[in-house]
């Protein structure tokens, strides 16, 4: 036998303390990867009789994202489980703290990245309060509107994971002949299909041209029948709906004291909407509901489902009146190239497909912000999952965990 | 290889003798009717030249001979006088695995729904063969590094691509996995998956089209199919350790 041929690739940890590999931590990482250092870590991985850990991801097909969870089981029933997050930390944060205001923008898009343009307004709202900046009015009904838009792809492609997650591959492939419209057209304005980097200080970048609006026209033609066409593949599907009903069931009490915002809220029988409660922008002049479902007890995961489907008949109002009402004048304010705040602080929050996403900005004067903190709805909504999932069947984690419509890379930054 | 002129003529008399005058009903088979050959004469294709089949390949004692001779030039001739295609298991094997490129099912961050796109209803990826998302690293031969690759994340991304079989190829989707992208200044991203894995192609962009991933994934199979791709350091086939 010949000698075993050395990687040509050069070893990862040679050079990079910081990568840790199976050679250092041994073949296989224990399933504490540390000792315990709180109580709740040592009471969670003592094993009772019959239970066993299993690990979820952090390369897991349906987990939305890297996200591992070790599962403590007993047979099919989930005991008891652990959350292991930070694999996507990509330090976002920091990367803020260290651009300039223009460039947050585009550092901060890629957070959540289903649904980025909201990613981008609550801290342009936040440095527009902070520079008392006047944003013009046909720029406001442009966010609106993209805005709006993107919030349907977003809970078309939750509908299509959503399905995936139980096992059922079609809905995903009319999601996404919705998303792709929906982001194409964007495009065509933004210049990008995902990370579109649209909106700036006082304005958006550009005015909406010729084939936005044609494809725009030729999609709300058909918009409101292509959703009820949708929805018709999965609401009376009864392995779907007895799959969903009554699992993880979120009342009143627990979504208050958690802080959930969001389609999650609404689907508990709270109507809480931030662009109701604390409006902002062009929404105190349009007409939309706020939709709630949801009994006394609470919401299950089939509320939270068909209430995101409610969101897009309301989005679909939106664009139209945004169409409509849509005034002529400039995009941009005209602003300084290089911005340098007052010292102060600003808070702004808007309403992304998840649920409340604020941005608190605090400036020392300089064109940099001294500290800048976001406030993700998907990492609140993961706090949930401990609780929701506990004496479940294993299969039904994945229909908890996808009602919520987490995304990673909004819960780890 | 019974095709012979004089075979067929035997047959044509046999029929005519069997069957005289038109009435075949009742006609008992003669005794040497069923084991004669069946001949169906060739209408299919001509060769150009008839008679080169015998008279050159005795010549031959390697297909490399072959190869290099003018009668691998041209198709009538592989065709018509050979009556096989001359050609390695390899090169079928590497057509086969250039055809039939299994992603593995992962994605890390903003790509991954770019991949996702790629693989559903409007940009078909199953029709060059690479639909397939397989969940398990067992059954894939592309890792698709879709996103950021943080250093927490590294560790289980490099254990992935060990637990595939050879042969493997990777593909480095969008900025952050070719160069580091808009996270290169921070202090938790691997600055290019090149860094703690080998890479065959790179698909830049932030993030790329879903169409650009179709062109880079098209790429990998020429480079299959060349062989100028990551080649296995292991012999393919199961690893034995040698102490077994």
């Amino acid at each position: 036998m010949t000698a075993p041929v050395q990687p040509h690739y050069p070893h990862p940890s040679a050079d990079d303390p910081r990568i840790m590999l199976d050679a250092q931590i041994g073949q296989y990482e224990q399933v504490p990867p540390y000792p315990p250092r709180t109580e709740r870590e040592a009471e969670f991985y003592t094993l009772g009789d019959g239970e066993m850990f299993l690990n979820m991801g952090p390369q897991h097909p349906s987990t939305h994202g890297v996200l591992r969870v070790v599962l403590k089981i007993n047979g099919e029933k989930v005991v008891d489980l652990d959350p292991v997050l930070g694999y996507l930390h990509r330090g976002v944060e920091k990367l803020c703290e260290n651009s300039d205001y223009h460039h947050i923008i585009s550092q901060i898009d890629p957070l959540e990245y289903v649904s980025s343009l909201f990613m981008e307004w609550a801290p342009v709202m936040a440095f527009e309060k902070l520079m008392d900046v006047q944003v013009p009015r046909r720029a406001e009904y442009i966010r609106v509107l993209t805005g709006e838009l993107l919030r349907i792809a977003s809970h078309a492609l939750f509908q299509g994971w959503m399905a995936l997650d139980l096992g059922g591959l079609t809905p995903i492939l009319y999601s996404f002949i919705e998303r792709d419209e929906i982001v194409e057209m964007l495009a065509a304005v933004t210049g990008q299909r995902m990370l579109f980097n649209y909106f700036r200080i006082g304005g958006v970048n550009g005015d909406l041209n010729h084939e936005f609006m044609s494809r725009l026209g030729d999609w709300m033609s058909r918009a409101a029948v292509q959703h009820e066409a949708n929805i018709g593949l999965l609401n009376e599907n009864e392995i779907f709906v007895r799959r969903m009903r009554d699992i993880g069931r979120v009342d009143r009490d627990t979504a208050l004291r958690m802080g959930v915002t969001g389609p999650n809220i609404r689907a508990a029988g709270i109507p809480f909407d931030v662009r109701r409660a604390h409006p902002y922008s062009v929404y105190p002049e349009l007409e939309f509901n706020v939709p709630v479902r949801g009994s006394n007890g609470g919401g299950d995961s089939l509320d939270r489902y068909l209430l995101r489907l409610d969101e897009v008949r309301e989005s679909i109002r939106i664009i139209d009146q945004c169409l409509h009402e849509m005034p002529d004048g400039p995009v941009m304010a005209r602003l300084p190239r290089l911005m340098r705040p007052r010292p102060g602080r600003a808070w702004a929050a808007v309403e992304s497909p998840r649920g409340l996403f604020g941005t608190y900005v605090i400036s020392d004067g300089t064109d940099q912000p001294f500290r800048f903190r976001i406030h993700d709805p998907s990492f609140v909504h993961l706090q949930l999952v401990g609780m929701l999932m506990k004496d479940n069947l294993i299969a039904d984690t994945m229909a908890v965990m996808a009602s919520l419509d987490p995304v990673m890379g909004g819960i780890d930054k | 290889m019974a095709m012979t002129p004089g075979g067929a003529e035997t047959a044509a008399q046999a029929a005519e003798d069997s069957a005289p005058g038109g009435e075949a009903a009742l006609v008992k088979a003669a005794p040497g009717d069923v084991s004669s050959p069946i001949i169906v004469p060739n209408t299919l294709w001509t060769s150009a030249r008839p008679n080169s089949y015998e008279s050159t390949a005795a010549r031959f004692t390697h297909l490399r001979e072959l190869e290099h001779s003018d009668l691998m030039l041209s198709d009538t001739a592989r065709w018509g006088q050979l009556e096989v295609i001359p050609t390695k298991a390899d090169l079928i094997i590497d057509l086969i695995r250039m055809n039939s490129l299994w992603p593995l099912l992962s994605g890390l961050a903003c790509c991954a729904i770019e991949m996702m796109s790629a693989a559903t209803s409007k940009n078909d990826m199953d029709r060059w063969g690479m639909f397939p998302f397989r969940a398990s690293p067992r059954q894939a031969d592309v890792l698709i590094v879709a996103g950021t690759l943080t250093t927490k994340m590294a560790g289980p991304l490099v254990r992935l691509w060990e637990q595939m079989p050879e042969p493997k190829w990777c593909v480095a989707m969008g900025d952050c996995t070719c160069s580091g992208g808009r996270y290169k200044r921070s202090y938790s991203t691997i600055e290019g998956i090149d860094r703690v894995m080998p890479v065959d192609v790179y698909v830049p962009g932030c993030p790329p089209r879903p169409e650009g991933l179709i062109y880079g994934m098209m790429k990998l199979g020429q480079l299959v199919k060349e062989r100028r791709g990551h080649w296995p350091e292991h012999p393919i086939g199961p690893n034995v350790p040698q102490d077994v």
